[in-house]
Order: C-alpha cells, then sequence, then structure tokens
C-alpha cells in the first residue's frame, strides 16, 4: 500500500471537513441529533482536550481478575496496566512513534462503508492513542483483557485494533467510565479481524459521565468459522451513539449481539447495526432491550443485508422495548435487505408496558404490586445480560443498571 | 409411477406473458405533450370547472414547481421528463355523454368483455355497480338510481365539482393537502377523472362500489383523484381494479386517494392492480406512484385497505391510516408479486392520535425472477394516543436466487400505554412442504399454487367476494409453478 499516515490523515481531514456532524437529516441520523455536541462543547468541539491532571476516581470493575489496560483521557497509562506475555500489544501512539506504516491500515478511512459519517472521519483524522491488541494463531488467552478508558470530560479520539489470529480465543471487556460534571465527547473506533476458527467475546460497557456525550463504532471482520458476541451495554452518558457494523466475509462465521439500554432522566441512546451476510452458510443473532424510563428516548436501528451469494444464512432479530414512564420514547427500525431466496430471516419488534397479566399473577402469589413491577422489569433487563458468560462483570451490570432505577428497592434480593 | 416428470424451472413458469395485452383501437382527444400553466387552464376549462378550482390546481401547479421529485424509495428508474407527458386525453365519443349501456362505443364494450369483466353481466350478474373509468372519462355509470334511493352518491369528480360543489370543496386536498409530495402536487394540479362517492349519515351503502381504470391512450399519463366521504355511522366498501394495454413506452400513474371517515364510519377499500409490468428485460411497463391516505377523523371510524398488487414496473405507494378519532381503527392487507423485472416499495403508514385507536398490518410480499420488493411501513404512536395498539406482520417469499425482498419497517412510539408488535419473516417455499405435496400425488405446479395461495390467505379473506375470486385467478396466472 502506497498509503502514508500522512496522506490518510488529511484524506480523513478533508473528509470531515467536508461533512462535519450529521444533522437529522440524514437518514441514518433521523433521530439523533447531534447539534447537542457543539452546543455543549463548541464549536471546536473535536479539538482533543490536554491532558488535565486532575485526580481520577478508580472506576474499574471491581474484583475482575484481568489483565488491564488503562486509559486516561485517552492516553495510555503503561505503569498501571498489567499485560500478558502470550500476545502482543502496543499503544496507538507508541505504534506511531515507532512504525507508523502499521498503524496505516487501522486508521485508514473508508468513506463508503456502511455508517460512515463525519465523525469516523474525524476519528481517522485525530485519534491518537487506543490499543493495538494482536492475538498470534493458537492461543487461548487465560483471562478477559481488560481496557478501561476513564476521562474527566473534553473530547477525546480513540482507536482501538484487535486481531484474533486462527484458531485463537479471546475475551474484551472495553470499559468507558467517568464520574465528573465536566462536558464532552469520546469518539472511539474499535475494529476487530477474527480469523478462521477464532473466537472473541467482546463486552462494551457505556457508563460514561451524565454530561458527557459517547460516539462509537465496532466495525468487525470474521472469516471462516469465526464467532463474535457482543455484550453492549448502554447505562451512563448524555448522548450515546454506537454502530455496529459486521460482516461475515467466510462461510460457517457465526456473530451474536446482545444490547440492553437502561435509560434514565434526558438521555438518549442510540445503536444501528448493521450485518453483512457476504458468505453462505453464517449465523447471526441480534437481541436488543431497553428499559427506558423518565425523559430518555431510544433508538434502535438493526440491518441485515443478505449478499447475492449468500445462500443458507439464518438471521434472527429481536428488538424488545419496554417504557417506564409517561415521557420515555422509543424509535425503532429493524430492517432486511435479502438479495437471495436461499435464506432463513426473521425479525421482531415489541414494545410496551409490563404485562398485566403476569403482574396479576405475582399479586395473586402474595406479591405487592410494586413489588412485582420491580420483578418483571428486572427480569425483562436480565434477560440479556445473563448471556454474559463473565459472571463478574454481570453482576457488576446489574447493580449498575439496576441502581438508575428509581423502583429497585431490593436490588440484592433478586440478584441472590 | 413410471412417467418422470421433467423437472422444470421456475423461470419457465414466472415468464408468463401479459394476457390483458392489447390497445383498443378510439378515437382520443388529446392534448400535445407538455405541462404548464396554459394546460391546467385547458384542462380546466375542458371540464367546465369553477373558478375555485382552478386557482385551486394553479396553486398546486406552482408548489409543485419548487418541490424536486423524491429518490428515497428503493427502487431504480430512468429519469422522468414530465414535460413528454400528455396530461389530457378524453375519448370522443364523450362529448355528449352517454345515458345508458346502449349508448356507450361497443368498441369499449368489447374491451371490458375481453377482461372478462362485460359491463352488462355485472350489471346483471353481480349486482356491483361500476364506474368505468376509461382512460381519463368516466364513460358508463350503472345503478345510480338505486343509490340515489339511499342518497349515496358515487360519480365522476368532475361531475361532482359540478353538481355537488360545497362538498367537493369542504373535503378536497383536506386529506392529502396539494402540497403533500411531489406526485400529489403534480396530480392536483393536472387531475382529469375520478371518483367521487358520498355516503350520507347512517347508510350502509347498498352495493359494493366498483370502479374499473383502464389505461389506453398511448402515452398519456393518469392522474386520478378519488375522494370518498362516510359521514357518522355509514359504510361504504369500494373496489378499484385495473388492467392495461401492453405496450412499450413507460407510463406515469400519480393518482391521490382521499377517504373521509366520521363518527363510527366504516370504509373497505380494496385494490387488485394489475397494470402492465413491462416485458421480460424490464422495457415498458406502468410507474403507479400513488397517494392514499385515510382519515378517520371521527370516534370510532373504520378504514381498511385491501391490495393486490401484481402489475406495474414500479409500484411506489403507502396507503395511510390517520387515525384521529378515539377508538378509530386502521387496517391494512396487502399481496405484492413482483417477478421479470418488477420493482415494488409498498407498505404502509399507521399515525395514531386518539386515545385507544388500533391499527393492523398484514403485508405479503412475493418475489420471483429479478423482482425487487421492498415493505416500508411506518407506525407513529404519538403522545396523545392512550391505549393504543399496532400489530404489524410482514412476511415475504422468494422464488429463484435473482430476486430480492426488502424491509424498512418504522417504528416511533412516544406513548408509554401503547403496545406494539412487530414481527418479519423472510424465506422460500419449503422443500419439505412441496416435497409432502408433491408425495401425494399433487403436482410441483398446484402444490407451489397452494402453498403461495396458504400465504397470501390471510389478506385474501379481506377482499370481497367478487375479488377474492378474481385475485386468486392472478395469482394462478402470475405465479403458475414458480418453484424449482
Amino acid at each position: 500500500m502506497s498509503l502514508t499516515l500522512k496522506s490518510i490523515r488529511e484524506t480523513a481531514a478533508r473528509a470531515f471537513e467536508a461533512q462535519g456532524l450529521p444533522t437529522t437529516r440524514d437518514e441514518d441520523w433521523k433521530y439523533t441529533d447531534l447539534s447537542r455536541i457543539s452546543a455543549l462543547l463548541g464549536d471546536q468541539w473535536w479539538q482533543v482536550a490536554e491532558n488535565n491532571e486532575g485526580e481520577i476516581a478508580d472506576l474499574s470493575v471491581p474484583e475482575l481478575d484481568a489483565y488491564t489496560l488503562l486509559f486516561v483521557n485517552g492516553h495510555f497509562d503503561a505503569e498501571a496496566s498489567e499485560l500478558p506475555d502470550s500476545i502482543t500489544i502496543t499503544s496507538l501512539a507508541r505504534l506511531i512513534q515507532d512504525e507508523p506504516e502499521k498503524a496505516v491500515e487501522l486508521i485508514a478511512y473508508q468513506a463508503d462503508a456502511p455508517l460512515s459519517s463525519g465523525v469516523v472521519a474525524a476519528n481517522s483524522a485525530l485519534a491518537t492513542d487506543g490499543a493495538c491488541i494482536c492475538v498470534p494463531n493458537h492461543v487461548k488467552l487465560d483471562k478477559p483483557l481488560y481496557i478501561l478508558h476513564v476521562n474527566s470530560g473534553g473530547t477525546t479520539h480513540l482507536r482501538t485494533g484487535i486481531s484474533v489470529g486462527k484458531h485463537s480465543e479471546i475475551q474484551v471487556i472495553e470499559h468507558f467510565a467517568g464520574d465528573h460534571d465536566e462536558a464532552g465527547l469520546s469518539n472511539s473506533v474499535t475494529a476487530i479481524r477474527l480469523d478462521e476458527n477464532s473466537s472473541c467475546e467482546h463486552y462494551r460497557l457505556q457508563m460514561e459521565a451524565a454530561k458527557q456525550c459517547h460516539l462509537g463504532r465496532v466495525e468487525v471482520s470474521q472469516q471462516r468459522d469465526s464467532s463474535y458476541t457482543l455484550h453492549a451495554t448502554e447505562l451512563g452518558s448524555m448522548l450515546s451513539r454506537v454502530d455496529v457494523v459486521n460482516r461475515l466475509q467466510e462461510p460457517g462465521a457465526r456473530t451474536e449481539l446482545n444490547g440492553l439500554f437502561v435509560a434514565s432522566g434526558r438521555q438518549h441512546i442510540d445503536h444501528h447495526t448493521r450485518i453483512d451476510h457476504n458468505a453462505p452458510h453464517c449465523v447471526s443473532r441480534e437481541n436488543y432491550r431497553s428499559v427506558l424510563d423518565g425523559r430518555s428516548h431510544g433508538v434502535f436501528n438493526g440491518k441485515i443485508v443478505v449478499g447475492k451469494g449468500a445462500i443458507k444464512t439464518d438471521s434472527a432479530q429481536s428488538n424488545a422495548n419496554l417504557l417506564l414512564s409517561a415521557h420515555a420514547e422509543i424509535d425503532t427500525k429493524p430492517e432486511l435487505e435479502i438479495f437471495n431466496d436461499d435464506v432463513k430471516c426473521a425479525h421482531g419488534v415489541t414494545i410496551g408496558q409490563l404485562d398485566k397479566n403476569q403482574l396479576f399473577y405475582l399479586k395473586t402469589r402474595g406479591i405487592s404490586g410494586e413489588e412485582a413491577k420491580q420483578m418483571l422489569t428486572f427480569a425483562f433487563a436480565d434477560e440479556i445480560l445473563a448471556k454474559m458468560s463473565n459472571q463478574t462483570v454481570r453482576r457488576y451490570i446489574e447493580r449498575a443498571a439496576f441502581a438508575k432505577l428509581p423502583n429497585i428497592t431490593d436490588l440484592e434480593g433478586m440478584l441472590a | 409411477m413410471s412417467e418422470v416428470k421433467q423437472e422444470r424451472k421456475p423461470e419457465e413458469f414466472t415468464n408468463r406473458e401479459y394476457e390483458a395485452g392489447f390497445v383498443t383501437d378510439i378515437e382520443t382527444d388529446t392534448l400535445p405533450p407538455g405541462l404548464d400553466e396554459g394546460v391546467i387552464r385547458h384542462i380546466s376549462a375542458k371540464k367546465n370547472e369553477p373558478e375555485w378550482l382552478l386557482n385551486w390546481r394553479l396553486e398546486a401547479f406552482r408548489h409543485w414547481q419548487t418541490m424536486t421529485e423524491p429518490h428515497w424509495p428503493n427502487v431504480s428508474y430512468p429519469p422522468i421528463d414530465y414535460q413528454s407527458v400528455s396530461y389530457y386525453s378524453a375519448p370522443k365519443s364523450q362529448a355528449d355523454g352517454p345515458k345508458s349501456l346502449d349508448e356507450v362505443d361497443p368498441k369499449l364494450l368489447e374491451t371490458y368483455a375481453k377482461l372478462g369483466i362485460p359491463l352488462r353481466e355485472q350489471e346483471f350478474l353481480a349486482g356491483v355497480a361500476v364506474d368505468a373509468v376509461f382512460d381519463s372519462v368516466s364513460v358508463a355509470t350503472t345503478f345510480k338510481g338505486k343509490l340515489k334511493d339511499v342518497g349515496v352518491i358515487f360519480c365522476p369528480i368532475s361531475e361532482a365539482v359540478r353538481d355537488y360543489p360545497e362538498l367537493v370543496q369542504q373535503y378536497l386536498g383536506t386529506v392529502v393537502p396539494t402540497g403533500d409530495n411531489f406526485y400529489a402536487a403534480l396530480n392536483s394540479a393536472v387531475f382529469t377523472d375520478g371518483s367521487f362517492v358520498y355516503i350520507p349519515k347512517g347508510v350502509r351503502c347498498p352495493m359494493e362500489l366498483s370502479t374499473y381504470f383502464r389505461i389506453n391512450a398511448l402515452n398519456t399519463g393518469q392522474f386520478e383523484r378519488t375522494l370518498i366521504i362516510a359521514d357518522e355511522g355509514s359504510y361504504v366498501s369500494y373496489l378499484e381494479g385495473c388492467t392495461a394495454p401492453q405496450r412499450d413506452e413507460n407510463q406515469l400513474h400519480a393518482a391521490v386517494v382521499e377517504l373521509v371517515i366520521l363518527d363510527d364510519a366504516q370504509i373497505k377499500y380494496s385494490t387488485v392492480q394489475n397494470w402492465y409490468p413491462g416485458d421480460e428485460n424490464g422495457l415498458g411497463g406502468i410507474y403507479n406512484f400513488v397517494t392514499k391516505r385515510a382519515d378517520c377523523r371521527g370516534k370510532r371510524a373504520k378504514v381498511s385497505w385491501t391490495q393486490v398488487e401484481t402489475g406495474s414496473a414500479i409500484t411506489w405507494k403507502y396507503p395511510s391510516c390517520v387515525l384521529r378519532g378515539d377508538d378509530s381503527v386502521g387496517e391494512f392487507y396487502s399481496v405484492a408479486l413482483t417477478k421479470m423485472c418488477q420493482q415494488a416499495d409498498t407498505g404502509t403508514k399507521m399515525i395514531h392520535i386518539g386515545k385507544n385507536t388500533k391499527s393492523t398490518i398484514v403485508s405479503k410480499g412475493i418475489s420471483a425472477g429479478r423482482g425487487q420488493q421492498s415493505y416500508r411501513g411506518l407506525v407513529r404512536i404519538a403522545k396523545s394516543a392512550e391505549g393504543a395498539r399496532n400489530f404489524t406482520q410482514c412476511d415475504s417469499l422468494l422464488i429463484g436466487d435473482t430476486c430480492g425482498a426488502h424491509t424498512f419497517p418504522y417504528v416511533e412510539v412516544k406513548n408509554p400505554t401503547a403496545t406494539m408488535e412487530h414481527e418479519a419473516t423472510t424465506s422460500r417455499i419449503g422443500e419439505d412442504q412441496l416435497f409432502y405435496c408433491q408425495s401425494r400425488g399433487i403436482s410441483e405446479e398446484d402444490a407451489v399454487n397452494m402453498i403461495v395461495n396458504g400465504f397470501c390467505k390471510d389478506v385474501f379473506n379481506e377482499l370481497p367476494m367478487e375479488f377474492a375470486v378474481e385475485a386468486n385467478r392472478l395469482m394462478e396466472v402470475s405465479l403458475e409453478g414458480a418453484v424449482g
């Protein structure tokens, strides 16, 4: 490739200048108004914040047995991190410094990629740090890899690359956390490449501070018989938008996307997912749920594209939404685009309140109405979390999620 | 069995030529192609329209000039030159207007006979009042007297403008405003004819009202305008069916249908659309860009759209329901078939505004050959729609590996008491189902027909009797043995 890092940055910067922030006139951004970002952070919202020296609280998942990579305000903190020996991990900043040619592929900006926008271009142009993880062939990492991004406000552009070699297995936990009152923006792009027969379980925990905006993108490309599972939980941030783009490139690849939104106050949470079935015999499963309280607004758009040759595709998508308050709002759009007859595709959406029959049943068993509501809300959301294989993370998220909902009184009792 | 049946490819069956393809040779009074204010004045003058309607048309036209043609649907076609379309054509024999069937041009009657819908027979046997539209002007209306007895008005809209101007003026353009969209604006400016129906308070229309649309003169766009008003507590079932002669030039058809439903009233609107779909290379065929909308203004109003779409090169329409009145109900049942190079982007919009409004959407898409089909729907539950309920089901059946089926359902909910369910499946005809039928001695072709009919049954059940038979036949003809 004749592309250099410099030329990529320039192309991306030009694209960003031309496109700017998407507006609600763009079909993909119809329900998410990003003008809040510039209102909050000014015209120069994209400018990376200076490395503030403020004290950063420990926001890591407690009692998690994992290798840790700590990023503070978008910069790798080598001292606080603990890395495994069996795989290669470099920070992007280091890679750019030492071997810029290797960073080219990771940073490359593709204008024609699905759900591409000015936000991604800005990330390509400005990302300075992130984790570059390379798992060689035949390695099964003994502990999860925990990537913690903490920030204290301001703008950060992060780019993470994960490449998993043949027959290798990895569990990655990406955790975005903050506990401050500053306005800020996290713009994160994570690119994952799964080689033959490899497997990756990816946790994406978005628990940003209340005034932080979060723009994320997860790009996955899967080779033969590989398996990818995403557990995306959206709890924090005032405005969060995540695009998940998954390409199933070779036969036998399997992907599973699980998502849970728990929103309250004026939070706005938006996930756009797109799964491209480009090869035969691939399987995709998608399961998104949202619990919306207060004046929160949830958006879900799931698109599944089955290409011409992708026969024997098996795809199912479901999206269920629970509105707890009179002012919560949901916009959902499950899309299918199929260019082939030998496929099995289904999708379903439900929106509603708690089932009256179920509430009644619990009441007949002597459970108070309030408690019955809590139990059902908990059960509704926990169905997604139950798919997590890492129980430490699951318990942590359960506590964090239900702490947000005012009605849950006996959380520990329910967890027991 | 000693006979071994040669395996037949689906293509053999789906390539069936259009059966209703012929052009009736009739003198037409046609305007030269082109569109400007002069053309609109000409149309208006030809129809002896009052001043207000001309102004209304001109306003629509001026608005249309400021609009740009929309390109968001999932269909592709060469750009349309709106200046090369002729905006008025009427059969010459209309000049003094036939009073009864005897006065109708025998050639016209012959045309209908070829299509298997002889007017006389229908009048005599089926008891259906037919307001047959031959190109842009209605030429035969039956059962007028019978309808008049109960106070139902069923006439061409141009006649309604003359005879019931206050009704037309009160309702025209209130459901689909002139500036609603590009094609609705164009239609408002140049519409030549269509049907007008008014059902008075508490009247149950004694028969099914039916209009057969025909597109006949070469190169004429058809701009029908239909306005149906169901006053309090009334009921009407309206049938619309179409076939067209075969030819090579693409034709634009941009109709507007407006339904107004007041308290406790109900309208059932059924369509069978079988316009010329173009040949197997996608040459020719009708562009069917239609705006259909029902406004449930009254409490407990009900509207039901049923459509069977098998024709047209491009179908682009979304019969919609605005559920304004409390407890009003909207229904949408659709079967769309695309084969050869047909494209369809169709679906519905359910706008819930009133309390306890309910809507049901059942959409069945069948795609064969190189057909591309999209379901695009919107369910919007406004904040005021306490206790709203929606059920949506859209299924696609794929036949052949070069076709496509797409779904784009938009769901927007702003009220937590709303309950909505949406489900969609896409699959092909199961090999096991086919095998089972064949093992029972049913031929492959019949088995496919059975399965497709079963697939569409939910929708066909909603059709009035006369149409259900026609629809079944249409599916069989269109799909003969479409499986390999």
